[in-house]
């Protein structure tokens, strides 16, 4: 017997999944404990190796894979309650990241809040030393003002001093000579350089991502270390893997040496189990989970997720590349409210869990999405999260009639129906902007909805978007610590060389890359993959010479470079900027600034068990009165128990299909079939006069 | 000046099809937004200059067919409010002549353009055969052809001076870009392979709105969008009507004065008259100075928008900016008047100047009516100049424009101003270029970059902070062009709130420490072997009585270097250790607060014209200063 575990903590709960080596899955919640985060992963072990009949060496000592994603740093920032830091930086400069990018959101807001900075002014220091961008040194060093500064830092007791210089990114020398000097001054003082964090150009996001990591390294060297202690004194075979934002796992070593990468990371996992669930009805997919407060989306094209360098965490950049969740207000506590002018509108504001949707009767008055799902009969009150909670569907319609269908003059289902409506419209908006508003059609691609309202919107969204195919997997509310049991290692290179394509300098771009790729693949051997498992993966920063901003393109090839491989990446250039802003310049070359090598180690593929055959004749297991959105009315409609459902078997809408821990709505002409052990899925009827959702067309030059 | 007409949309008013279904209503209004917000992402991500890809000196909106605003998100209010008045002019000029496939271009400041540095593209959107909509972006270029590399020529004596003026235009012609115009256009400009760049993201912007529009008429039914359209601008109508009602009725009346004309006319006067009388506001600018000699003058556009704009930001942000809400306020003055010029006067800086200020007389006029809603005043586009040079072979032209200098918003009761506010045209939403990318693309080096102590205004909530900021040329003479304001008549302090620092410019000779200082508009040189520029911006105006400010706010301010501990002790009345984290002498500090509290303070100040002491408190022996300097 061999194990793979992923382990999630979240700020109520510490999920486990466990996939044995048959694909079995073991899903386990613990309380978390956050005075002591570790404490929680042990509980849960003990009690995950009880129910494998055996103890925790005896699981750890089989375990192949373990993977740890966890909310400690995030949290410390969203609670500003971690050390002081220091920030040590080039003189003249010490206002990078309360300048920001310059730009002010909300406009016609004058009550906005600036965000605050991560190091207090006072502690932000310039000293002199200045390269320009050819190298040349033109201020030389200043150490005896760096001595000083550490003494002022000593005296305001920080725990972390995060360096970052002017141009360092090309030039470190500056940056590694006055972090020595720190740790000279500065015993038992965490020291970060930019340079090592993000070699990149564009001193803010770069400054960002080293405070960050100064701001959580303390917490988190502490932690991992204790952990890893732990583990490997129970027995773990493996070495412990840490969840990181760029949809991978790295080794605890490498995570203290760029912990940015650890922020967010969670719904990182959600590609690794998109396609896990997914794969096998195509690589193109867009992840939806929909919790109770918000919900994620992420593009999975080719079966590659959606790569950003812009997110912001509690409004700071951290720079590095990014699985590219996007994240609206829209989940099942988010609340239908009529404004001022007479408009349905729903959410940002969410009931989350306390005081929760109105039928959860522990204190909410305000009509939600889940409460709408009550009225309309799609929630079954009696057996919510397998009869655990009673669902009040009176309050529901209460709250809807109050907040929404009174002031409207519509009736409760009415009024329940338009939040519905309202929330899908976010939702679809949501989905467009991580494909349409970048060029790509959405109809070409399988929704995945997971979370446990996934499947209650996932054939009306997929409706909307145009798109025909939904997978709705079985154990939905566990998608990113599942994901994590299915993630690949990854490492994230970076190397910073301008060249201009028509006068490129190939052998410079041919070492740059060389020198990436041979650090990481000596990395992921010493991990212990093999040659075969090994992938990397090149792309380059490029924009046409006198833009501003960059795309993200594919670089050719895994030998040299040579010139019929620069005009193919020249092409794709010239074709992604068309499609993403409907126009493009082929007769200009392109300017790149970034070069870039993610590494990753693929381990084996886990089992996809089969499911049982089921009856060749699928029966409902009853009717209840639910809402058609066909005909606008209540009718009766079918439920079916997805325990009565085996391979094969299929669901012709409206109907609904009642699992565990998720629910799906089939309207009139959706087609739902049972997949495999893992989930549904749904063949969408296409929308009356449905519309074309996505066109990219040339501008004329 | 004739206040903007009310308009009917006779297109929507035979469409009306159906019952009204709330639902429906939401959806669409959501729906243009978006599209909206996607033009302007397209627009930003792929533009060429700094001024639009970074400092958003743009703005993306939606028409319907008569014209009247639908949709604007995030885009720039002087552009917008006014925009209407220019794809109109489009439409006429082009009457029975408009097809699928066709892009205008147009800048005339003389038919409805804001000025000539604005550059308005417009594609009409069809569906089912019928000129449903119009796509328009209005972009801000770095050049125009004007006399002297800027776009925005302080110094212009009349639109001729500014560059090309282009009536509508044809610039795309059923699909086809019309090649003998594009030429024509960009042999006139300086940065035309950067201006091309831009002019293309402009078209993307509008062409990827079209598509939506057109995929949107598709799946309502376009009769069906068109009635919505009417319910979205009587909705913020609704609600913008309710919000005008709760202010107080009355009459409220304010002036201020801009530094110069760019000739050396100096404190020109504006003065307003506000009257809120039920759902409506008439903002009447009558008894201000006549027109400036140079490009400190308004256009009808720019005027029409700048008395409006600060009910956008009275009002909830929440409220979709459309014709509904604009349709509330209307906005007069006398044709003659700096507010409002005569034909040919320039009116090249007509978007910041005296519009930044026309905006902020009616927020010294409303403050005491309504303080909850007004904020103190903010910098009114100083210290963004545009530096150019000819490369070290003298034939590589290169410049851009700082905006890393400007100067810093008004607090507002409850929370303290914000930096980089660039003037009241953007409220705050532009960006600004990383130092490591402006030292990559041009010959300069940034020297320095940082908060300015003691330019914020002082008060219970402080302005944002003014910055210092020193540029070294590095190849070759660097001509400095600037265009502003605020500088000797800082932004004002609200509700016992103090003024904004005002700030300055100069050119050091490192030779011999001396020092030029130029006013807030000027042209002039830099030599890039002994001298080097900088731009001290000014703070934001404060807001409430600074002897009220959260005495461990002021301690905070103070370790932090954004107060001074004299200004601590003086006008804060909070009295500080010596300390780097320094402790609070509550005994001491409680007296001076008492003292304070008995001397009244003025609900605005300043209250008279060039109230700055900024520039006598930096010249020092041997230094000079010049007043609109010119090349």
């Amino acid at each position: 017997m061999s194990y793979r575990i992923g382990v999630d903590i979240g700020g109520t709960f510490t999920d486990f999944t466990v996939a044995r080596e048959s694909g079995e899955l073991l899903l386990w919640k613990q309380d978390s404990t956050p005075d002591d985060p570790g404490r929680a992963v042990v509980q849960g072990l003990a009690a995950v190796a009880e129910q494998l009949d055996t103890d925790v060496e005896g699981l750890l000592g089989e375990t192949e894979l373990f993977v740890h994603g966890t909310t400690v740093a995030t949290n410390m920032l969203i609670q500003r309650n971690g050390p002081t830091i220091g920030l040590l930086c080039t003189e003249g400069f010490r206002d990078v990241l309360y300048f920001r990018d310059g730009y002010k959101p909300e406009r016609f807001n004058m009550h906005l809040e600036h965000p605050r900075e991560l190091v207090d002014r006072w502690l932000r220091i310039g000293v002199p030393g200045r390269f320009d961008p050819s190298g040349e040194e033109v201020a030389p060093l200043g150490e005896e003002e760096i001595r000083a500064a550490a003494a002022q830092f000593r005296e305001a007791g920080v725990r972390a001093v995060a360096v970052a210089f002017l141009w360092s990114m090309l030039y470190p020398r500056h940056e590694q000579r006055a972090a020595e000097i720190l740790r000279e001054e500065l015993p038992g003082v965490d020291v970060i350089c930019s340079a090592d964090v993000l070699p990149e150009i564009r001193e803010w996001e770069r400054t960002s991502a080293t405070a960050m990591s100064a701001y959580v390294m303390p917490k988190i060297r502490e932690y991992l270390t204790a952990l890893t202690g732990q583990l490997e004194g129970g027995g773990l075979a493996s070495p412990l893997l840490i969840m990181q934002i760029n949809g991978g796992c790295a080794r605890v070593p490498e995570i203290l040496a760029r912990p940015v990468n650890i922020l967010a990371s969670g719904p990182a996992a959600a590609p690794a189990a998109a396609l896990h669930f997914a794969g096998s009805v195509g690589d193109n997919l867009i992840s939806v989970d929909m919790g109770g407060t918000s919900l994620d989306v992420c593009l999975i094209e080719d079966g590659r997720a959606a790569m950003s360098r812009e997110i912001q965490v509690e409004g700071q950049p951290i720079g590095v590349s990014a699985v590219d969740v996007h994240s609206i207000g829209a989940g099942g506590g988010s609340i239908g409210w009529v404004d001022a002018g007479n408009a349905l509108r729903v959410g940002p504001r969410s009931a989350g869990a306390n005081p929760g949707p109105a039928c959860y009767d522990i204190g909410g008055t305000e009509p939600t999405v889940t409460d709408a799902n009550v009225v309309l009969g799609y929630l079954n009150p009696d057996a919510f999260l397998g009869g655990r909670r009673r669902l009040r569907d009176d309050l529901s319609r209460a709250a809807v009639d109050k907040f929404v269908g009174e002031p409207l003059g519509l009736s409760t289902v009415e009024a329940a129906a338009g939040i519905i409506r309202v929330v899908n419209a976010n939702m679809v908006g949501a989905i467009r902007a991580v494909s349409v508003d970048r060029g790509v059609d959405p109809r070409r691609f399988t929704l995945v909805c997971a979370g446990g309202a996934g499947g209650l919107h996932a054939a009306e969204l997929a409706r909307e978007l145009g798109i025909e195919k939904v997978f709705v997997p079985l154990e939905a509310g566990v998608f990113c610590s599942f994901g994590m049991t299915v993630t690949d290692v990854r490492h994230d290179h970076v190397t910073a060389l301008h060249q201009v394509t028509d006068a490129i300098d190939l052998d410079a771009v041919n070492a740059t890359i060389a020198e990436m790729e041979q650090a990481a693949r000596a990395e992921l051997l010493e991990e212990g993959f093999t040659e075969d498992e090994i992938t990397l993966e090149r792309e380059v920063d490029a924009r046409y010479p006198g833009q501003v901003h960059e795309i993200t393109v594919p670089v050719p090839g895994t030998a040299q470079l040579g010139p019929a491989d620069i005009e193919t990446l020249v092409g794709s250039f010239h074709e992604q900027h068309l499609a993403q802003f409907a126009y493009n310049r082929t007769t200009m070359p392109i300017e790149c600034l970034h070069w870039r090598v993610a590494a990753i180690g693929a381990g084996a593929a886990p089992a996809r068990p089969g499911a049982e055959a089921g009856e060749a004749e699928v029966k409902p297991m009853r009717t209840t009165e639910a809402y058609s959105s066909a005909s606008g009315e209540v009718e009766e409609m079918p439920i079916y128990d997805v325990a009565t459902l085996g391979l094969g078997a299929a669901v012709s809408g409206p109907a609904i299909v009642a699992a565990p821990t998720t629910t799906v709505v089939l309207h009139e002409g959706d087609v739902l079939e049972r997949r495999d052990a893992d989930g549904f899925l749904i063949t969408v009827a296409p929308a009356a006069g449905a519309a074309g959702s996505a066109r990219a067309e040339a501008v004329p030059a | 000046m004739e206040p903007t007409q009310t308009m009917t949309n006779p297109t929507a008013a035979e469409a009306a099809g159906g019952a009204y279904d709330p639902i429906t209503f939401s959806v669409i209004l959501s729906r243009f937004d978006a599209i909206v917000e996607e033009m302007t992402r397209v627009l930003e991500k792929s533009a060429w200059t700094s001024i639009l890809a970074l400092a958003h000196d743009y703005s993306c909106a939606i028409y319907d067919a008569v014209p009247r605003q639908v949709s604007m998100y995030d885009a720039l209010p002087i552009h917008t409010a006014s925009l209407h008045i220019a794809v109109r002019e489009i439409a006429e000029a082009f009457e029975g002549e408009i097809n699928p496939g066709d892009v205008f271009l147009f800048n005339d400041p003389y038919s409805g353009n804001t000025h000539v540095g604005d550059f308005v593209t417009a594609a009409p959107v069809f569906s089912d055969g019928r000129l449903v909509f119009w796509s328009v972006t209005k972009g801000h270029q770095m050049d125009t052809g004007a006399y002297i590399p800027s776009s925005v020529v302080a110094s212009a004596a009349d639109i001729y001076q500014e560059g090309i003026t282009i009536p509508p235009m044809k610039m795309v012609e059923g699909g086809e870009l019309r090649q003998d115009f594009f030429r024509l256009l960009l042999a006139n400009l300086r940065y035309a392979d950067l201006i091309e760049g831009d002019l293309r993201a402009q078209i993307g912007s509008i062409e990827k709105a079209r598509q939506r529009i057109e995929e949107l008429c598709e799946a309502y039914g376009t009769d069906v969008v068109l009635r919505y359209v009417d319910e979205i601008i009587d909705y913020s109508g609704r609600r913008a009507g309710q919000e005008i009602a709760s202010m107080p009725d009355g009459r409220y009346e304010a002036e201020g004065w801009i530094d110069s004309d760019g000739f050396g006319h100096e404190h020109i006067r504006v003065q307003v008259a506000v009257e809120i009388e039920g759902e409506r506001v008439k903002v009447d600018y009558a008894g201000s100075d006549p027109q400036a000699k140079g490009g400190a003058n308004g256009s009808y556009a720019t005027s029409q928008a700048a008395g409006a704009v600060p009910f956008l930001y009275y009002i909830d942000a929440d409220i979709p900016h459309n014709h509904g809400v604009i349709d509330h306020v209307d906005v007069s003055a006398e044709e003659g008047t700096v507010c409002y010029a005569k034909f040919p006067a320039s009116t090249s800086v007509a978007t910041i100047v005296p519009s930044d200020l026309m905006q902020d007389v009616v927020n010294r006029a409303m403050v005491e009516a309504m303080p909850e809603r007004v904020p103190a005043g903010g910098a009114r586009c100083g210290n963004i100049p545009q530096f150019a040079g000819n490369g070290a072979d003298g034939h590589s032209p290169w410049g851009f424009m700082l905006f890393n200098n400007a100067g810093a918003g008004g607090a507002a009761k409850g929370n303290d101003g914000w930096p980089l506010w660039y003037n009241q045209a953007a409220l705050g939403g532009m960006k600004i270029q990383p130092i490591e990318q402006l030292e990559l693309l041009y010959p300069v080096r940034i020297e320095r970059c940082e908060i300015d102590t003691d330019s914020v205004g002082f008060g219970q909530w402080l302005g944002g902070p003014g910055n210092v900021c020193a540029v070294r040329p590095l190849v070759d003479e660097m001509v400095t062009i600037t265009f502003g304001d605020a500088a000797s008549n800082p932004p004002h302090g609200a509700m016992g709130g103090g003024q904004g620092s005002g700030g300055g410019q100069y050119v050091e000779d490192e030779a011999t420490g001396r020092r030029r200082f130029v006013s807030s508009s000027g042209a002039f040189k830099v030599d890039h072997t002994h001298e080097f520029y900088v731009g001290v911006s000014t703070g934001g105006g404060g807001w409430g009585n600074p002897y009220e400010r959260d005495a461990e706010q002021v301690r905070i301010d103070v370790r932090d270097g954004i107060v001074s501990r004299e200004a601590a002790a003086a006008v804060f009345g909070v009295v500080l250790s010596a300390d780097a984290d320094p402790a609070i002498d509550a005994e001491a500090t409680a007296a001076k607060r008492a003292e304070l509290a008995k001397a009244p303070s003025p609900v605005v100040t300043p209250t008279e014209p060039n109230a700055s002491p900024w520039l006598k408190d930096q010249m020092r022996d041997g230094d000079t200063y010049e007043l609109d300097p010119l090349l």
